[in-house]
């Protein structure tokens, strides 16, 4: 299979260069491909079906269903009497769209963008697999926003494979069924007679007898979709595209340095941008000049807007753009200098705003009467540091204006380019390229406004790339944590009582009109992963929403990291105090429930994985912990500690997850050692705290990521528990990193890290009997 | 200025300053080497220069005139009927299915592949040894020891059966 995608021809060197070098000269200003206007009609079934770009042909569009996030918000609205809101109303266009090519091929056009998640080649092999054709007659294309395919949603959440395998299977047996009844009388034999045979249909017994898709689509101008429940969608025990190792269509280019991403976007006469960035958290710009850079050599377009808070540069190269920027001259009202001891005292889950998220039974009375213990964890602020910073490509004209950005929300990038250039949004086509890496970090599009404003400001397209730096400094964080947890057990060692008293700031609130607040209640980012699910009569999780000067927000799995590390490290405290083994305690309390017998499946497969209950190697101690909302997921990590340096190497994590119905189980697996890696990464190094009114952030060397030295091994299994449906793999394997590692730390040491992350410092004061 | 890259020479009037990576990347669109920090922690941004892996974020262009530079772009051979024979890294990586973003990738190729021209067959401590100075976001580290390990094993049957 190919990736069709729109990469423009490389261009050539930077705009005031005079190189004649034919190599870096070649390549025409990038053409935009034409919008491809569509017409269709909506049936009465949710497909649409229309005509294809060529002017003929059949093409079938499918909605994605409402999802998850505007479940619950449509939920929440209609508690609180908003239900009709506009917000939550279907989309006008399709998310995806399957034509017909001259060639008889099938394109898959969709606007999941691919930032290593393998979502592209998942998400072909249910179209594929719906459509019965060979691997290679499937084309994918990315689209723009000029395609006409909406997914307001953007990418992420782990949505995207769980939200597209229904509709899309619905629409590639479709688009089947009729080319077949097509053929059929386009042959003159009954459909069941008929065969797809390469690109196109044969008669079973006389594959002679044939026609291809191409014709079968222009043969007829008017098409009636079958009835949904007339639909002939494959047996999931037939499949033979899903549920396979796919190999990535996406891969080749990545280790050939062919895929293009924002950040390597090049249009003929392109300028570089810089824009200033505010010194403090709370900084407001109250002057600007030019100053040197008015006089220096590369400086094409100098941008003061003090009003707006903004001050950038479009220049000749990247060099002089970052280097005239910061010869600016900008004052600034720094506002007040805040230091971490003031924002931990924030994060504080006690007073007045919590909203209880779970309650059922007495727990304050349980928990008053009898010997509680009592806990407290931990986690900081860090960043999602994808490895390529933000870039956008901007070519903004009088009447149309065109931005190539590494997004993960390409038509919240319309709007809000729409918006500054004050221009309508049907003349801003987005274009997302592959991305470096995203994590929730490229929801947000500022850097794709900053290249249209100063490409308006220039006359000439402009690229801006963060530095690593303003990368760092300039989006927003995962939020600092604090939650209390308190528990008591009966005499024969069951938990009776549990609370959760949960402290964060913002994750998805971040991003919401403040109304959404008020009818949604707790933070659902921020909470996620917060819950008890043990079979527990009296349980209570409360929630308090803290509002800090920095920016927080999406992060992979939200807040299940932190949360997941808070609940299931208090679950192993409670079992020592019952004298327990852990593994054994979370069996004994499991809900007798679908749910509960799910996560019995993984936490049973990652004990026989991990060899739970053999002695481990010598001077290593094992951990366990877990997870599970729709997808399920335990694991079993495997540490040791040099008490001298402090310095814990985890040298394996094993993974056993239920992630329902799989499509790519190498992919899938991808997914768990990444989300390993994250999690590791996340307990021993990542950190980020604010001194003196700003993050003490400049790059990697105050901010260091896991490498391979301390990478452990990964082995995963997946667990069918008999789901036909696939659910999302992106970010909850991530949940139960931390707290399989401290546990296992217990169980080496005796003692136990509650805040994160696990420094050789904090070790080494935990194992002198300090408090962490 | 003037840059020898892949086989190729390239006359520039580029400051002397110029980093390499901006001059790989921005006048000559030779887009596949990456950045990723600017000040050589990451790995993003590591090419040939002369058989050896560095950090073209830090290179001033003066550096490297009349030096033999290597990037992703190049690593392949392709013989004279314009097949492409990739590199046995490349290969392995596709093989095992390395990447995910790829952002970091080419340069974690260029660096295994200098590495193992200089180690053609190491240990696994060695591996990791030589890699830990380039960071892979997503998480690739298992897939990218395996990978090289593989690599190596193919460059010695390779080597073994001329």
């Amino acid at each position: 299979m190919k990736q069709d995608r729109d990469h423009s021809e490389q261009a050539g060197p930077p705009a005031s260069s005079h190189n004649g070098n034919d190599e870096a000269q070649k390549g025409e200003r990038a053409e935009a491909t034409p919008a491809m206007r569509r017409r269709w009609r909506l049936t009465r079934r949710g497909f649409l079906i229309g005509l294809g770009a060529a002017g003929a042909g059949l093409a079938v569009g499918g909605y994605f269903g409402r999802p998850i996030l505007h479940g619950i918000m449509a939920e929440s609205m209609a508690e609180a009497e908003h239900a009709g809101s506009s917000f939550m109303q279907l989309p006008d266009e399709p998310p995806f769209w399957l034509e017909v090519l001259e060639d008889s091929r099938i394109r898959l056009s969709l606007t999941k963008v691919e930032m290593g998640q393998g979502v592209h080649t998942s998400i072909a092999q249910i179209a594929v697999e719906e459509l019965g054709i060979r691997w290679d007659d499937l084309v994918v294309e990315q689209a723009d926003t000029s395609s006409k395919l909406v997914d307001g949603f953007g990418t992420g959440g782990s949505f995207s494979v769980a939200t597209s395998y229904g509709p899309l299977r619905r629409a590639a047996a479709g688009m089947r069924s009729l080319l077949q009844r097509e053929a059929a009388v386009v042959l003159k034999r009954p459909e069941a007679a008929l065969r797809v045979a390469g690109r196109g249909f044969a008669v079973a017994d006389s594959p002679e007898i044939k026609a291809d898709f191409y014709s079968l689509a222009g043969a007829v101008t008017s098409w009636d979709l079958p009835e949904e429940e007339a639909l002939q969608l494959k047996a999931t025990n037939e499949f033979t595209v899903v549920g396979q190792p796919v190999a990535r269509i996406d891969i080749p280019d990545k280790v050939t340095g062919q895929a293009v991403y924002g950040y390597d976007m090049r249009v003929p006469n392109m300028l570089y941008g810089a824009v200033a960035r505010p010194p403090t958290l709370e900084a407001k710009l109250v002057g600007a000049s030019a100053g040197e850079a008015a006089v220096m050599e590369g400086v094409e377009e100098i941008v003061i807007d003090v009003e707006n808070g903004f001050v950038g540069v479009a220049a000749s190269s990247r060099s002089a753009a970052w280097s005239a920027v910061k010869a600016m001259e900008t004052e600034w009202d720094e506002g007040h200098l805040w230091q971490q001891e003031e924002i931990e005292a924030l994060i504080e889950p006690a007073g007045e705003g919590g909203i209880t998220i779970q309650r059922e039974g007495n727990t304050a009375g349980v928990l008053g009467r009898e010997t509680a213990i009592t806990a407290t964890y931990r986690s900081p602020f860090a960043v999602q540091a994808p490895l390529e910073a933000p870039a956008a490509l901007a070519d903004v004209l009088d009447d149309q204006v065109t931005v190539w950005v590494s997004t993960q929300s390409h038509e919240r990038a319309k709007g809000l380019i729409a918006e500054e250039l004050g221009v309508e949004a049907d003349t801003v086509r987005v274009v997302p390229t592959y991305l470096g890496g995203g994590f929730g970090a490229k929801l947000d599009t500022g850097v794709a406004v900053e290249a249209a404003r100063l490409s308006k400001a220039a006359g000439a397209p402009v690229h801006v790339g963060w530095d690593r730096t303003e990368a760092m400094l300039h989006g927003y964080l995962r939020p600092p944590t604090k939650s209390v947890i308190s528990g008591a057990l009966d005499g024969n060692g069951r938990i009776v009582a549990m609370e959760h008293r949960q402290g964060s700031s913002d994750v998805a609130f971040s991003f919401m009109p403040e109304f959404m607040e008020v009818v949604l209640g707790a933070d659902f980012g921020a909470t996620v992963g917060a819950r008890i699910d043990y079979d527990v009569p009296n349980r209570t999780v409360t929630a308090w929403r803290k509002t800090l000067p920095v920016w927080t927000g999406w992060w992979r799995g939200l807040g299940l990291f932190a949360n997941t590390f808070a609940v299931e490290s208090f679950v192993d405290e409670l079992a020592a105090a019952a004298g327990a083994d852990p593994l054994q305690f979370r069996l004994d309390h499991l809900p007798d429930s679908p749910a509960g017998g799910r996560k019995r499946a993984v936490l049973e497969a990652v004990a026989e994985l991990s060899g739970w209950g053999t002695a481990p190697p010598e001077s290593r101690a094992r951990g366990v912990a877990c997870f599970g909302s729709n997808t399920v997921v335990a694991q079993v990590a495997e540490v040791s500690v040099d008490e001298e340096s402090g310095e814990i190497t985890v040298h394996r994590v094993d993974c056993a997850v239920d992630c329902g119905l799989v499509v790519n189980p190498d992919g899938a697996k991808a997914q768990i050692e990444g989300n390993v890696m994250w999690g590791v990464g996340s307990t021993l190094i990542e950190q980020a705290y604010v001194k003196d009114g700003r993050l003490e952030l400049s790059n990697f060397e105050s901010y260091p990521l896991l490498t391979m030295r301390r990478a452990p091994d990964v082995r995963s299994v997946l667990v069918d528990t008999g789901i036909d449906t696939p659910y999302g793999m992106g970010e909850p394997p991530i949940g139960p990193v931390g707290a399989a590692i401290g546990n296992a730390f217990t169980a080496a040491t005796g003692r136990r890290v509650r805040t994160l992350p696990m420094t050789p410092a904090r070790v080494l004061d935990t194992l002198a009997g300090g408090g962490s | 200025m003037e840059l020898h890259v892949n086989g190729k020479s390239y006359a520039l009037e580029a400051p002397a300053e110029e980093r390499l990576l901006w001059v790989l990347r921005d006048w000559l669109g030779l887009t596949g080497t990456k950045f990723g920090c600017g000040i050589g922690i990451c790995g993003a941004c590591t090419v040939h220069v002369n058989g050896a892996a560095v950090r073209s974020c830090l290179i001033p262009l003066a550096a490297v005139q009349g030096a033999d530079i290597r990037t992703i772009e190049g690593l392949a051979e392709t013989n004279g009927g314009g097949e492409i024979a990739l590199h046995p890294v490349q290969q392995a990586f596709i093989d095992h299915q390395v990447p995910q973003c790829g952002w970091c990738m080419s340069g974690q190729i260029m660096q295994a592949a200098s590495f193992l021209a200089q180690s053609p067959q190491p240990s696994e401590e060695e591996i990791v040894r030589a890699m830990s100075g380039n960071y892979c976001r997503c998480g690739c580290y298992v897939r990218i020891r395996q990978a090289i390990q593989q690599a190596a094993e193919m460059s010695g049957e390779k080597e073994a059966a001329t």
